[in-house]
């Protein structure tokens, strides 16, 4: 007796938490996800099975649910303004409690625990990308405009630190006042969340939430849109503003702040990052800045904006490899590029870069055309 | 008595385990300097055979042979050891750091409130002490830590810190009753699950060929195969090379595949992404071959050939058949 008095209380914590019975089974949401043209995944179909709490531990045991990549697609869909890729995090967070996660992903996990990053990187050489630049930094307690907060994968990844690298040039050369908040920063905990460890989320957001208030920021500039959109969803007592660097490069290019040194005579096609798009509704100023830049012409995918395809790089999928064969999607955004006659893939987001280069180099795209991200590119052309 | 150390041999699923042995080669001389022996303890069920090839090492095996001990269970051998203890006090009893050793050894130090060092890399007597060598922070500090005085020291060893000595001439074998005269109801061994492995597991292998996009395409794959098999290495690869089908998902290594750590990897037409190398890191020694003298790679290579694999490989091949024979 007692125990089914548990199991009814739960069935209600689970089904009350995502709303599993606002769901109308319409199907919008599997129609317009990704990965199924790759993957078993039937995200429907999840939700209408997690309603019976009795299945939740099978459910949580198929593989599907690491083939997620939370682009968000599902959740815009819905008609009734449910998040049906909650239920596979939340799947994913029983698989996580069990302890029975694959090695990589707890490797992942730990590395945020005891470094502050994701990629088993000590904290100490966080801010290597700095060597040789003049780096202005943030110290708590005094006024600072503009907040740099860099992603743990810009930092590391050494593919990637042109991008922190860039602006830090671009920074020097402008009239701003930043700071940058060194080896203290500690991951945003965006994948994290989406690995399914919502013990190891709730802490990063407390002591990050106390890390980034003891500066007294205006504002909070991320390099990442993970990092942006987990701050400005689950960071309630933030006390600075939080934007996306292209926000803050729309601003500068709207006032004629930049300095323009060269052109990019390239065709150049925009990739929305699923979450500065569809999790954060930013899609205008990435492309006003490109636009801006001299000799560039901004083409536009069909799939764009809302509609835009996933990378396939986020949701934890650094970290967990899909057992599917077919091409990757970020290999038929590359194809779909071409087919424009794009020079160029641009790219707001650390993980959109990687995935997107690896397609291109996968089809021997590399003579052709390139992938770059937006401070890449401004890097070529404006004065230092 | 005094001096003797009395190492657990351990053995799985009908084989012993590489770990006996290396403790063998760290027990005899560390008995004889505190004044004893080394002292085996065999427990399992049908276990003639390993008993012999332990003795063969030239020391004192110590039988307990029942089918109470068919399949491992920690609380059984904590009983068991218990006992052995208080009959043959030994200054020290030896495990490995293994599954098995952590099991049993730590509740077995609480038991008997003896003191207890867990993963040992070294271990001395020196001026009438027992100390032993223990790694901090992520194997960058090694501290040497001293016993409270006990009549009898618990130490679990590390895995691969020596090599198993030369066979000499074989020790007798001498079996004892079980302690233990029934099963427990609490805990039971209930399967052996293997972890799903394909044919072979890269994270344990020694040498590693891996390759990466500049294969190029899978008619190449013999000429790599051919290396592999010149140097006894299993091949591996990026997830370029996975994608491309050239070899199956469970060689993949990186931050989305495996974490291996050989003695020697050599990297053949990989770049060196950042989420690669991550996989690779611990490898003792790095050959790469990269046409691409700014390829990543690079960064993390003790030997870095830039050359078009294509070349390179043919020759390395020879050379090595060549050494060989």
């Amino acid at each position: 007796m007692m125990r089914g008095m548990i199991m009814i209380s739960e069935t209600n914590s689970f089904t009350e938490k995502f709303d599993l019975l606002g769901c109308i089974q319409c199907g919008r949401c599997t129609g317009g996800c990704p990965v199924t043209v790759r993957a078993d995944l039937n995200v429907r179909r999840f939700v209408y099975d997690a309603y019976n709490e009795e299945k939740l531990d099978e459910l949580a045991r198929l593989a599907e649910i690491w083939d997620c990549t939370t682009c968000n697609t599902c959740a815009v869909r819905c008609p009734k303004g449910l998040k049906p890729l909650e239920v596979l995090l939340a799947l994913r967070s029983m698989v996580v409690e069990s302890g029975k996660v694959e090695p990589t992903v707890r490797d992942a996990l730990q590395s945020v625990l005891l470094e502050g990053n994701p990629w088993e990187k000590p904290r100490a050489i966080r801010c290597d990308w700095m060597d040789g630049l003049d780096v202005k930094m943030a110290e708590p307690g005094v006024p600072v405009e503009n907040l740099f907060f860099v992603c743990c994968t810009i930092a590391y990844d050494p593919r990637l630190q042109i991008i922190a690298r860039n602006m830090v040039r671009i920074l020097n050369k402008l009239d701003l006042d930043y700071g940058f908040i060194g080896t203290d920063e500690t991951c945003c905990g965006s994948e994290v969340r989406t690995l399914g460890e919502e013990g190891l989320f709730e802490m990063l957001i407390e002591d990050n939430t106390e890390l980034l208030n003891s500066f007294e920021a205006k504002r909070i500039v991320a390099f990442s849109p993970h990092c942006f959109s987990v701050f400005n969803t689950y960071y309630p007592d933030l006390k600075s503003e939080v934007i996306h660097y292209t926000q803050l490069f729309d601003e500068l290019v709207g006032e004629n702040k930049i300095p323009w040194r060269g052109e990019l005579q390239k065709k150049v096609v925009y990739h929305d990052p699923c979450y500065l798009g569809k999790l954060s509704g930013v899609y205008d100023e990435p492309r006003s800045v490109l636009q801006k830049i001299p000799g560039v012409e901004l083409l536009e995918f069909d799939r764009c904006r809302e509609r835009s395809l996933c990378c396939e790089g986020s949701g934890g999928k650094m970290w967990v490899e899909s057992h599917s064969k077919k091409e990757r999607l970020a290999e038929t955004r590359i194809k779909d590029a071409r087919a424009l006659g794009a020079d160029i893939v641009a790219v707001s987001c650390p993980f959109c870069l990687l995935t997107l280069e690896d397609a291109l180099k996968g089809l021997g795209f590399e003579e052709e055309m390139r992938v770059a991200e937006i401070m890449e590119l401004l890097g070529e052309v404006v004065e230092e | 008595m005094m001096g003797n150390i009395l190492v657990l041999a351990e053995h799985r699923q009908g084989s012993l385990r590489e770990i006996t042995f290396e403790m063998l080669a760290i027990a005899p001389q560390l008995s004889s300097d505190m004044g004893g022996e080394a002292v085996v303890l065999l427990i399992g069920s049908g276990v003639d055979e390993m008993a012999v090839k332990i003795a063969s090492y030239g020391v004192k095996v110590l039988v307990i042979d029942d089918p109470l001990f068919e399949d491992f269970n920690g609380e059984k051998y904590q009983k068991v050891i218990s006992a052995v203890i208080d009959d043959l006090k030994p200054s020290v009893v030896m495990t490995g750091h293994t599954a098995q050793g952590v099991d049993f050894m730590p509740p077995l130090a609480v038991e008997k409130r003896l003191p207890l060092v867990m993963e040992a890399i070294a271990l001395e007597y020196t001026d009438g002490a027992l100390k032993a060598t223990r790694q901090l922070y992520s194997g960058k500090v090694n501290a040497i830590v001293a016993f409270k005085p006990a009549d009898t020291y618990l130490v679990t060893i590390r895995e691969g810190i020596a090599e198993a000595p030369e066979i000499t001439t074989a020790g007798p074998v001498e079996k004892i009753n079980t302690p233990l005269k029934e099963d427990l109801d609490y805990r039971k061994f209930v399967e052996y699950i293997e972890a799903e492995v394909g044919d072979v597991d890269i994270t344990q292998s020694d040498i590693l060929v891996a390759i990466g996009r500049g294969l190029k395409e899978d008619k190449n794959l013999p000429l790599i195969e051919e290396l592999a098999k010149a140097v006894k290495a299993d091949i591996a690869g990026s997830r370029a090379a996975t994608d491309a089908g050239w070899i199956s998902q469970d060689r993949q290594v990186g931050t989305s595949g495996k974490t291996v750590k050989p003695k020697l990897y050599i990297a053949m037409g990989i770049s060196g992404a950042f989420q690669h190398v991550a996989g690779m890191k611990g490898a003792k020694t790095v050959v790469a071959i990269n046409k691409d003298p700014e390829a990543p790679i690079f960064n993390v290579a003790d030997y870095a050939i830039v050359e078009d694999m294509f070349k390179v490989v043919p020759k390395l091949t020879e050379k090595l058949k060549e050494l060989k024979s």
